[in-house]
Parts: structure tokens; sequence; C-alpha cells
């Protein structure tokens, strides 16, 4: 799978997880990429924790920048 | 018709042309036939305590044919008395007294001797001095020249005991031999220097012979190294002059050295915060008369530009030169090859494929005719296929509009820090 390809597969879930009203709690960055966690909008009976790991330096950017001007 | 005049720190000359401390500026009869030529100031070799020098004392780099794309030297400075020298530089001034004639100086860091020199070669009127605290080879062993330039300490006390004497400009002219050149830059400033100047010659070893095992140049078998100058070293004296021009502790005028050769690598250097330029190599391998070509061309440029005056040039590019966790992540741009220009030598495939992002493909059309096409959401925009094309216009570098808006790495860090510390928190 090209490079491309994989960025558009981790963008899809990060805005998968946005459009499902999850929000980021935690970002962890170490040698192996960074670790997103989202948690689900409050008034879910169970606030689910999901962790991402952006491998990508593209979907890196991209979810600085949801966070910067979107989010 | 532009102005093209200058005001350097209060040295003034017709054009911002000047040549460089060097073999070109030794004596009297050169320095008049530069200004015969059109050069607008010169900046005697540097005087000091005469030296003796070695045969042989240059050699140059060859690039694919092309003669001295780097030069390098083992001459030290002026060879010949003070009085001599003066001698000339009354003359050559009292025939071209609109014309700058700076003189450079290098003597051991005591103030007596700064004080003695300074008194002497102003005596005789000269419209500056030019502090050589940037030779690397010779008198750096004698605790001179970049001996003294790398050290913050010796630049800013050299100047001013220069300055508790000196009735005109004092610049200060810095070496690249040091880590980062803003360190001295600043010391200069501190001890009251009323300009920089910047590039002296890179520490260089030429080459060696294959045959002879010897160093080239060498001197009787022996070698030792010299600095380099010419066309190579262009790239680093501009980013040392544009490090000091935006560095707002530096805040005295720039004199650009290094590697200059044509009226645009000039109007680079006035661009990115030099007032006026010195040129050596270039007039070296070609003589006087370039600097023809140099006023013609700045000239040109400034009138199609409709900019009156070459001091409005000044700097126009420093606001442009940043760190580089400012600048925009989401910028994007994309190679795009043009296949009716293209030759298809494959130079970008091969270049792209081995070395960089493999997004080049080599393809076939319906009529079997090869051509190459990018995949542009795998290109990275690094420029490597356009670098090392042999066709100019066969591939242009193409913006692509992003629907992300401006980040820059500071931004992103900033923004994503407050989540990393509940991270830790947790």
């Amino acid at each position: 799978m090209s490079e491309h390809e994989t960025f558009m597969e981790e963008k899809n879930k990060i805005d998968s997880y946005f459009d499902k009203g999850y929000q980021v709690i935690s970002i962890f960055e170490n040698l192996s990429g960074t670790f997103v966690d989202f948690v689900a909008a409050e008034g879910n009976k169970e606030r689910e924790i999901v962790q991402l790991q952006l491998l990508t330096a593209e979907a890196r950017k991209y979810i600085a920048t949801k966070l910067l001007f979107v989010s | 018709m532009a102005d093209l005049q200058i005001n350097l720190a209060g040295i003034k000359s017709p054009n911002p042309f000047w040549l460089a401390s060097a073999p070109p500026t030794n004596s009297g009869y050169q320095v008049q036939r530069a200004f015969e030529a059109g050069w607008g100031g010169a900046v005697w070799k540097t005087l000091g305590d005469p030296i003796i020098n070695t045969t042989s004392r240059f050699a140059a780099a060859s690039f694919n044919g092309k003669k001295v794309a780097g030069f390098n030297n083992i001459e030290l400075i002026t060879d010949r008395p003070l009085e001599v020298n003066l001698k000339e530089i009354y003359e050559t001034k009292k025939r071209f007294p609109n014309h700058a004639i700076i003189a450079s100086l290098m003597v051991e860091p005591q103030q007596e001797k700064w004080h003695e020199i300074v008194k002497r070669v102003e005596d005789i009127g000269v419209d500056g001095l030019e502090l050589n605290f940037g030779c690397p080879h010779g008198m750096a062993e004698r605790g001179m020249g970049a001996a003294s330039g790398q050290v913050p300490e010796l630049v800013e006390k050299q100047t001013y005991w220069v300055k508790e004497v000196a009735k005109t400009p004092v610049i200060v002219k810095l070496t690249p031999n040091i880590t980062d050149i803003t360190v001295t830059a600043e010391a200069a400033v501190r001890g009251g220097a009323d300009a920089v100047s910047m590039i002296n010659t890179i520490n260089s070893l030429m080459g060696v012979d294959l045959d002879s095992w010897n160093t080239i140049p060498h001197v009787a078998g022996k070698g030792a190294h010299g600095g380099y100058c010419g066309p190579a070293v262009k790239p680093i004296a501009l980013n040392m002059v544009g490090e000091c021009a935006r560095n707002p502790l530096i805040d005295i005028p720039i004199s650009g050295i290094g590697g200059i050769s044509n009226w645009k690598d000039a109007a680079e250097f006035i661009l990115m915060g030099a007032t006026g330029v010195q040129v050596c190599t270039a007039a070296m391998h070609h003589g006087f008369s370039i600097v023809e070509d140099m006023i013609d061309g700045l000239n040109n440029y400034l009138d199609e530009k409709g900019i009156a005056s070459v001091m409005d040039l000044v700097g126009k590019s420093v606001p442009k030169y940043s760190n580089w966790g400012d600048l925009d992540l989401n910028y994007k741009v994309v190679a795009r090859i043009n296949n009716d220009v293209c030759i298809n030598c494959n130079k970008c495939h091969i270049s792209c494929e081995d070395t960089s992002h493999q997004c080049i493909d080599m393809l076939v059309d319906e009529n079997g005719k090869s051509y190459l096409k990018v995949r542009e959401e795998d290109c990275v925009g690094c420029n490597l296929c356009s670098i090392v094309c042999p066709v100019d216009g066969a591939i242009d570098m193409v913006e692509v509009k992003q629907a992300l808006p401006s980040m820059s790495w500071n931004q992103r860090q900033s923004r994503i820090a407050s989540f990393m510390t509940e991270r830790v928190a947790k």
C-alpha cells in the first residue's frame, strides 16, 4: 500500500471519529509515531476510549490541523 | 536609470560593487584600474606587519567543465611596507575622490597595535576601515585573522579598541569558520562596529595529487589549509548574511561577500540584507571589466522593478527568511511533467526511484510511446526531479491548493501540548 493510501485510511478513521462526536483527550508521540486517544461524546453511557496510531506524516499533520482549526 | 549609489554606515560609493580585500586590491595601480573599469569601491589588501608569502598560492576546483567553481588560496596579507601602501592609497583617493577606499587591517590583538595602525591609516585619508578577523590561514597560526574572529570576546575587544581612536566607519569582517556567525556579529556590535562584512574564506584543502600524493597546492611537497571562496561558497555566505540581517541584535549594515559573480548574485545578497557587495574571485577569473555587466544588469533589474534606488532593495527578502518551525506544513507543491517538452531521458524517474519517493511512473501510451507521469498524490514536492532534469520547462513544480489552513510545526506543537500534558497527568 502506498504512503498516500495509508494516509487516506488514517484520515478516514480520524474523520470518522470526529463525525461520531468523539473528542481527542490525549496525544502521545514516540519513536513509533503518534497515538491519539479519542473518547466518545458526553451522553454516551459508556464513554469508550479508542486509540489510533498514526503512522504517516500526513496524518500527524492532519490531526493537529483538525485540532487547531476545526474542533 | 536607477540610482546605484550606496551609503554603507556612512561610506558612500557610486555603486554597490566593491573589490574585496585580496590580490586584486594589492596596489594603487590595480585599484585605480578597477575604478576606471567602474568599481564603486575597493577594500585595500590587508595592511599589517609585512609578511613573506610562499609559491605556489592558489588552486581551483573545476566541475563538469566549469572552471573555478571554487577557489582556494594560501596567500597572506600585504607583503609591502605600510608607507608604500599608504602612499598609493593617498594617490588613488586623490584621483578618485568619490570612490570608496576602505583599508583592511590586521594586527596582533593588542590595544596599542590597533591604535597605531588606525591612526596612521586614517591620517592618509580613507573612507573606512575593515578589521580582518577572517583570514583562516597563515595569519591565524599567529593569533590573528580567523583565530581572533572565532572568539567573540576578542572580536568585541578589538573592535572596541579600534573604535576608541577611529574617526571613519569601522566594518568588522567575520569568519565563516564558526558554528554560528551571529555570535561574533553580535560581539562586533557590542564592540561598537558600524558595519559587518561576511564571509571571509572557508578552511579548505583543494585536493590531493593522485600521482605524487602532494596536496594541491603544495609548497615543495608540503601543504597547508587555505581559504575557499568563489561560486561554490555563495549559498553558505548568503545564509550567513540572511541570519545576521534578521537578527534584531545585529542592527548595523552588512557588506556581503562570498561567490558573487554577476549582478544577479549581487541582487540576491542585497535582497537578503547586504547594503553592498564585495567581489574577488570573479574579478580574478575574468578581470575588472566584469563590473560593467554587473552595473548594467542591476540597473536594468531595478528599472524593470520600478525601484528608484538600490538602497530601496536592501533587505526586502529578509522578512521571508524564517525558522523551519515557522514554515507552513500544509503548503504543498507537486511535480508536473510536460510531456511535449520532456525528452524521456528518465533522469527524473531514476532520481525519484532511487533517492526520493518513488512517484514517477514510466508508462507507455496506446501508440507504444514511452512517457513519464508523476503520481501527484505520492509526490512530496521535494524538487529533486526538476533539479536533475536537463531540459528547461520539462518539469514544473506546481502549487496544489489545500483545503486545510496554514499550520506550522511550532503551531502544531503548541496545539497538541495540552493534550500531551493530560496524557502524562493520567
